[in-house]
């Protein structure tokens, strides 16, 4: 795999005061990484360093392979979607202008610019004929971010860089919206640099996670090794106050991340299987296996793993006492 | 009604040009003042605290007094168009900086921080996002200013602008309520349709805008080209001070000077303001020639010692060589009216109290309300010195010359001061009192320019000195009753003056 982002001994301060001392991470192409931590962690901060919204105190970052103090900053940018908390579209553009905004700076045709404008408002269901000329005061928060989203990938940019971008979302939209970055990243393969406070979203949309605390990267690593060897107490408990209070709404996903899945499909007749989604909670769980040997995990309709009653009970018995 | 409706009629002509000169003048102050302050206030969005100091600056220039500041600027610029419109820019300045430094600063950082990212340049974020989004906040300081240029550009007038402001100093001066109300309603239809038209400006298709903005553009230089190319024959400049006996007389110079050289253009600026103004705009070569009276040239504008018992002759002998001397200038020789400084009361107060001389006065002395103007009451010539000559102890309130006849009139005030030849001692029926101490000084009135232009005009000095001893008080007083009662034109008024006396001939 080749390396899309690179930090090296990356140091920031403000006004004199050292916020990042020294960081240091690999960022592998097509990857979705995500950076999660408390507020005044960083994150936010090492994000907009990729890019220069923010510049370095020392060290350097290489993009694909070259330090970014040597490109100048708007070609950099323009190989950069960017996704921002506010959302901040342009108000008085319409949302096909809004979408258009890197696509006509980089001089790409008219008409390819409208073609990719009405394919993308579809992929994410909004129908071009209602939504192209709509001003974004229009339009619900949900779909603003979807069009804050397709606004940043209008060019198809190798990485895309997301600051908290669902933070300001209701439950329903921002579950949709996650959905939706994923689907996306399956679909274009570029590498997503995914800023959030919530672990349970970085649970769900991380290929790897970064946790940061006080400026410092404290353990880089995929989703299960994070819920199954958390490197000290800061990251058990930032993961533990991640579950849900009553455990009855603990999601299927959960378990199967911090106990292990069975991976072999059971060799039982497959009506004694139910299918959950990743999202469906313990309370659904156990009503399924009262008539069903098994539970299978299923993530966008693709099967993730499989449970049985014997796991769900060991991670009751002997995880997560929440505090 | 009948009055006003009859009056626009008889003036649509010089309606229209004053509209065309306020319209001029207003737009191009607006658009000159949009060129200095919206790329001032993009510039110093950056620069906080530069657009601290300018905010401040822009805010002092502003509560300058418009008079004020016209009064400041004749002697750097002279008089016109010129300082007209840089007055208006100065007033507009504030309220466009202000906005468009608002209207941008205020913007969302997050929507700064998205045109970064993206990789927006500087020019691109500024048209593309910045300008858009302070827009309407933008064309708001432009409509603020739009409305307070062409309600300042009526003192325009002031300053030989000219402009609606002519109407309603007209209107003041000849308390001809009809030629007031013509031009302050234009000037606010004015202010109304433009303001509209820039609103348009915001919300119309770019290519519309641009097209009605080139159009605009066009016609105003259209007829600033054509102004200059008039202007090619050589004119000599005339003014006259606020009233109709100055715009009488001016026409008449005029009249007689065109028709002695037919190769000079004469252009009149009347109702230009007071005696001192109107010296330095002569002293600038703004003006080339006004009428001035032997009086006034000894109480203000000469300096010296002034006996007293002068005869008329003694006093512009007097007159005329302080100004050879003082300021290098030419007074020509005075006609024969004495439109000097009188006191008059109503005849019915008169009868009353058995009145005939100022002496008289002091036995009324407790229920006398005067109302004079502030020049009379200033002046050592004038109430200051009637006081101290006669004894008299009284406190007068200052008013417009003309609001005076007319508080008169209704018995608001029952003493004033007037000129021996004003048209409105005959329209209210008012009596003079006679100058029985002999106090006021002699005010004959005469031609007055620069002795450099006298020598190069040797036509034009032989066409005014036709006016010297011509002109009795009663001749005087008659035209202009004409003018300001009957509402005759000065210049109609002025020709057959000169024609029944057989200064020029007929049907010219």
């Amino acid at each position: 795999m080749t390396t899309a982002i690179e930090f090296q001994h990356v140091q920031k301060d403000f006004n004199g005061q050292t916020v990042i001392p020294d960081l240091n991470l690999t960022i592998d192409q097509g990857e979705l990484f995500v950076l999660v931590g408390t507020s005044g962690s960083g994150k936010t901060t090492s994000l907009k360093m990729i890019n220069c919204l923010e510049p370095l105190t020392a060290g350097k970052i290489l993009v694909n392979g070259t330090d970014t103090t040597t490109i100048p900053v708007r070609s950099l940018r323009w190989q950069m979607g960017y996704v921002l908390q506010q959302i901040a579209l342009f108000p008085t553009m319409t949302v096909a202008q809004n979408i258009a905004v890197i696509p006509e700076m980089k001089g790409t045709a008219k008409k390819e610019i409208n073609q990719t404008i009405d394919e993308l408002l579809a992929e994410v269901g909004l129908d071009p004929k209602e939504y192209r000329d709509r001003m974004p005061s229009e339009l619900s928060g949900g779909e603003q971010q979807r069009i804050g989203i397709l606004r940043a990938i209008a060019a198809q940019p190798d990485i895309v860089l997301m600051d908290e971008p669902f933070s300001a979302l209701d439950p329903i939209s921002r579950q949709q919206l996650q959905d939706l970055v994923l689907r996306l990243h399956a679909r274009y393969h570029n590498t997503i640099v995914f800023v959030t406070h919530d672990m349970n979203e970085a649970l769900k949309l991380g290929d790897r996670i970064g946790v940061m605390q006080h400026g410092q990267l404290i353990q880089v690593d995929t989703p299960a090794a994070l819920a199954q060897h958390p490197v000290n107490d800061f990251v058990r408990n930032f993961f533990g106050a991640s579950r849900a209070k009553n455990v009855y709404d603990v999601y299927v996903g959960r378990v199967g991340l911090i106990q292990g899945y069975l991976t072999e499909k059971p060799s039982v007749a497959s009506g004694r299987i139910q299918s959950l989604d990743v999202q469906a909670t313990l309370r659904t769980a156990f009503t399924a296996l009262t008539d069903h040997d098994y539970v299978a995990v299923t993530e966008e309709n693709r099967v993730v793993g499989y449970l049985d009653s014997q796991r769900i009970v060991a991670y009751l018995s002997q995880y997560e006492e929440v505090s | 009604m009948q009055t006003l409706i009859q009056t626009f009629i008889d003036r649509r002509g010089d309606l229209l040009t004053a509209l065309w000169q306020h319209l001029g003048i207003s737009l191009a102050s607006l658009v000159i003042a949009m060129v200095i302050a919206i790329p001032l206030a993009i510039w110093v969005v950056r620069r906080p605290r530069w657009a601290e100091g300018l905010l401040q600056l822009t805010s002092v220039l502003q509560t300058i007094p418009s008079l004020a500041l016209l009064g400041l600027l004749i002697p750097l610029v002279g008089i016109g168009t010129v300082p007209a419109v840089i007055a208006l820019v100065i007033y507009a300045l504030l309220p466009i900086f202000q906005s468009t430094y608002l209207g941008i600063s205020e913007i969302d950082a997050s929507i700064e921080e998205a045109a970064d990212a993206f990789g927006m340049s500087r020019m691109r974020k500024l048209f593309k996002v910045e300008l858009p989004i302070a827009l309407p906040q933008i064309i708001a300081g432009i409509r603020t200013a739009l409305v307070l240029i062409i309600g300042t550009a009526t003192l325009a007038a002031l300053i030989g602008a000219g402009g609606l402001g002519t109407f309603i100093m007209l209107g003041i001066d000849r308390n001809d309520t009809s030629l007031l109300l013509i031009g302050a309603i234009s000037s606010a239809l004015l202010a109304i349709l433009l303001s509209a038209l820039v609103r348009w400006f915001q919300t119309a298709k770019p290519s519309h805008a641009l097209i009605v903005f080139v159009g605009i553009l066009a016609l105003l230089g259209g007829g600033g080209a054509y102004s200059v190319y008039a202007n090619r024959v050589e004119t000599i400049t005339i003014a006259g001070k606020l009233g109709s006996e100055p715009e009488i007389l001016i026409n008449m110079y005029k009249q007689l000077i065109e028709a002695e050289d037919e190769h000079v253009h004469v252009t009149l600026k009347p109702n230009f303001g007071k005696t001192t103004f109107l010296f330095s705009a002569l002293k600038n070569n703004q003006v080339d020639i006004y009428p001035e009276f032997t009086g006034s040239v000894l109480e203000t504008l000469g300096k010296g010692n002034n006996p007293a018992g002068q005869t008329a002759n003694q006093t512009y002998q007097l007159a005329k060589q302080r100004l050879a001397k003082q300021e290098q200038m030419t007074y020509l020789k005075p006609m024969q009216y004495n439109n000097t400084y009188a006191l008059a009361v109503t005849k019915k107060f008169q009868q009353e109290h058995h009145l005939k001389t100022i002496s008289d006065l002091t036995q009324v002395e407790s229920i006398l309300k005067p109302g004079m103007t502030l020049e009379f009451i200033d002046r050592n010539d004038g109430l200051k010195g009637i006081k101290k000559t006669y004894g008299l102890n009284v406190t007068a309130k200052s008013m417009e010359p003309a609001l005076r006849y007319e508080a008169i009139s209704k018995g608001k005030i029952n003493l004033v001061d007037a000129y021996a030849t004003d048209s409105e001692l005959r329209q209210y029926h008012l009596a003079l009192l006679k100058d029985n101490k002999h106090f006021f000084p002699t005010y004959q009135g005469a031609p007055l320019m620069k002795t450099s232009f006298a020598n190069k005009h040797p036509k034009a000095v032989k066409a005014l000195n036709k006016l010297a001893g011509k002109i009795s008080e009663t001749d005087m007083q008659e035209m202009n009753y004409e003018v300001n009662v009957k509402k005759q034109s000065a210049s109609t008024v002025a020709h057959r003056y000169l024609v029944k006396h057989g200064l020029l001939k007929e049907g010219r």
